[in-house]
């Protein structure tokens, strides 16, 4: 007896579970191991369709390839029979203490061989062929195939609950079954070739069959469906599912699907860059952004690793001041998964650093749809500046009157030459949206200038001119030479965020 | 005209809200207005702290763009006496090629009348380059001639002086050939080459320093 209280039935070609047999006849889970129809009588079944009859020991069903069986090849290529469900859940308890995850719910995943579900349609239209005027088969059609997927899951989800002190339910927290099978491969892959035309051949005597079976979705559907299965044409009446000799591969995974964690950040420093940078291995800048909160989220997960994405970016010289920049932390398999009390004592640390180069506000966790909330701000927002700003000779009242009158300007800037090594030589056409200018006291030649302009434009150069290359620019427009000694960025709008 | 900059001011607070502090303001009913206000004036003003420089730390006259991301070189009778030429590199390997201040064609009385790119095999103002790979530029020698300046007497020709990949020349000049007068060493540039770092190596030996070309040429 195997572990679902089946028998193997067995034929000189192929060996088949018993209860396959019953699954792809649509026997409900709950019965799965209590059937209707006799050994015997299921016996008969696979020998009138498969053709052959003889006996031998222990083999893999050629259908579920073993899985069902509880049998695999581990990562370390030992054969396992495992007696029961609440084995294989014992296994996967102890992968999940051994990574150290804290749960409070988990979600079970299967994936199996497209392989497996190819045969059970072989095995499926061999039947109706055969058995099609058999009333009880006429019955079975009705149902669909019971899927080794949740056959599976339905045996281990019980003793996995009870192992891990918790249910099963829609959860970031992942365990997966993955099963794989070389033959499959080297199959699937003929298969997919051929898609709509197969070609089997066999070697003793079965006839070739065109086949123009459409094995239903590439990714691993549960059933084959019914229409599916009536598109087969098979004209045999001997279906070719060969022996098999070598259970699938099984790999336990557990992991926590990405989480993460959005706000603003604020950069006070002019030596730290935004996102790690090294060149020749030395750092430029003395930290970044991204390190300063990676570093100091990513132990209060216990995850693997962090990735930082930030709605533009700006260069470590300037400063990002008032509201702040959007980001989006990702967390990879978080281990322990904080309160929000907790997020809201990790912002109040970094900004409570001694250093003070960065800040960040309003963190907190956001689903998936933190994504489209970043995209969406990128390139369509406005951005507003601050810059120094020297001219070659002293202000006047006029100048200050005449910027400030200037409303959604158009400029005209050809790639900056700081740039042009790495992106493409085009004109962008960007706009200037307000300006204003802040005299300094004490300077006749220096002051602030705030500008508000769209998302792209290179202010540096709206200012100095590079060469020329940006018309107008503060110079072409005051009629002098302006230099810019600082930046900062005052202001990311974007109103989701 | 101070209402005009009045509406500006006003658009600078607004902008300068922080979104938490508008959820503050539902979770506070008892004095809405007035608390919000205050904070968002609170911030502007820490902002604007931060802002403003310390006059005192600025020096007179700051270093130009080109002074403070260049590096300055200088090819005095570059192929031709009084040919002075001068090459600007940038810290990304770019070199910016431009007429110095000494070129002979600054003498000529009536000044500069024309410029023309249409030397050599081709008009270097027609090439189209694209792409981050710089695809259809044209790979030039250093005395591969770019253009033609013209005065109301003569003509002198300007190489490129490094060789390299002709990123872009200054179309500019065709139509305002006075940018040179008033800034060769700015809007007037000439064009932009990318040598290959094993290219520039070579050149630069034979290339004089801002200093060492003042004393050449006995400049203040």
């Amino acid at each position: 007896m195997t572990p679902f209280g089946h028998c193997l039935i067995m034929s000189s070609r192929t060996f088949c579970l018993s209860g396959c047999v019953l699954r792809i006849l649509g026997t409900e889970d709950h019965i799965y191991c209590h059937s209707s129809f006799s050994q015997s009588m299921l016996c008969s079944v696979l020998e009138e369709v498969t053709g052959f009859k003889s006996e031998g020991d222990f083999q893999f069903c050629s259908v579920c390839l073993g899985v069902l069986q509880l049998s695999y090849r581990d990562d370390k290529e030992t054969l396992v029979k495992m007696e029961s469900p609440n084995d294989m859940a014992l296994v996967i308890a102890e992968l999940v203490k051994k990574e150290g995850h804290q749960i409070d719910g988990f979600s079970l995943e299967v994936s199996i061989p497209q392989f497996i579900l190819e045969n059970e349609s072989s095995l499926l239209s061999g039947m109706k062929k055969r058995y099609e005027s058999e009333p009880w088969l006429q019955e079975r059609l009705l149902s669909k195939c019971v899927s080794v997927k949740d056959v599976l899951k339905f045996a281990i989800t019980k003793p996995l609950e009870t192992l891990l002190n918790t249910k099963a339910s829609a959860s970031s927290f992942r365990i997966r079954l993955a099963y794989t099978h070389k033959m499959a491969f080297g199959n699937s892959v003929e298969r997919n070739q051929g898609f709509k035309r197969r070609k089997i051949g066999t070697e003793n005597g079965l006839q070739n069959v065109n086949d123009e079976s459409v094995v239903a979705n590439k990714d691993c559907s549960d059933y084959p469906t019914n229409e599916t299965i009536a598109v087969t044409g098979r004209s045999s009446l001997k279906v070719p599912i060969d022996k098999v000799s070598e259970p699938c591969h099984l790999v336990y995974l557990c992991y926590r699907t990405h989480i993460y964690l959005c706000g603003r950040y604020l950069k006070y420093s002019r030596n730290v860059s935004q996102t790690r940078w090294i060149i020749d291995e030395e750092r430029m800048g003395e930290a970044s952004v991204e390190e300063i909160i990676g570093s100091n989220i990513l132990p209060m997960y216990r995850g693997d690793n962090y990735k930082f994405h930030a709605a533009g970016r700006e260069d470590i010289d300037v400063r990002m001041l008032g509201s702040g920049r959007p980001f989006l932390l990702e967390i990879q398999n978080a281990r322990q998964v904080p309160s929000e009390e907790t997020v809201k004592e990790i912002e109040s640390k970094i900004n409570g650093l001694e250093n003070k180069l960065v800040g960040v506000k309003n963190l907190q966790v956001v689903g998936s749809q933190g994504w489209t909330l970043m995209r969406e701000g990128e390139a369509e927002k406005q951005k507003q500046y601050c810059a120094l700003v020297w001219i070659s000779r002293p202000l006047e009242d006029e100048d200050v009157c005449s910027i400030s009158l200037l409303n959604d300007m158009q400029i005209l800037q050809k790639t900056p030459i700081r740039v042009l090594h790495r992106r493409s030589p085009l004109e962008r056409k960007k706009i200037i949206h307000w300006m204003k200018i802040e005299r300094i006291a004490e300077s006749s030649q220096y002051f602030l200038l705030h500008l508000c302009t769209q998302a792209g434009t290179y202010i540096k150069e709206f200012v100095h001119g590079d060469f020329g290359r940006t018309q107008p620019s503060i110079g072409s427009i005051l009629g002098c030479r302006a230099e810019i000694l600082q930046l900062d960025v005052t202001d990311v709008k974007m109103d989701s965020f | 005209m101070s209402d005009v900059m009045v509406d500006h001011t006003q658009k600078l607070e607004e902008t300068a809200v922080p979104n938490n502090l508008e959820q503050q303001d539902k979770q506070d009913e008892e004095q809405p207005q007035q608390s919000v206000q205050e904070n968002a004036e609170y911030e502007d003003e820490e902002l604007h702290k931060l802002l403003v420089p310390d006059i005192t730390q600025l020096p007179l006259i700051p270093p130009s763009a080109v002074e403070f991301n260049f590096a300055s070189y200088f090819a005095p009778d570059f192929m031709k006496p009084g040919n002075d030429q001068y090459v600007y590199r940038h810290a990304n390997g770019l070199c910016v090629v431009g007429l110095a201040s000494t070129h002979l064609a600054f003498n000529d009385k009536g000044g500069i009348t024309a410029v023309d790119f249409n030397v050599g095999k081709s008009d270097r103002s027609g090439m189209k380059v694209t792409g981050k790979r710089k695809k259809n530029a044209q790979h030039f020698e250093s005395n591969t001639a770019l253009c033609k300046v013209c005065t109301n007497g003569d003509s002198y020709i300007v190489r490129c002086c490094v060789k390299g990949s002709l990123l872009e020349v200054n179309e500019r000049l065709i139509k305002q050939p006075e940018l040179l007068h008033s800034s060769a060493d700015r809007e007037g540039y000439i064009a932009i080459i990318m040598p290959k770092p094993a290219d520039w190596l070579k050149v630069k030996a034979s290339l004089l320093s801002l200093e060492d070309f003042k004393k050449l040429r006995a400049l203040c």
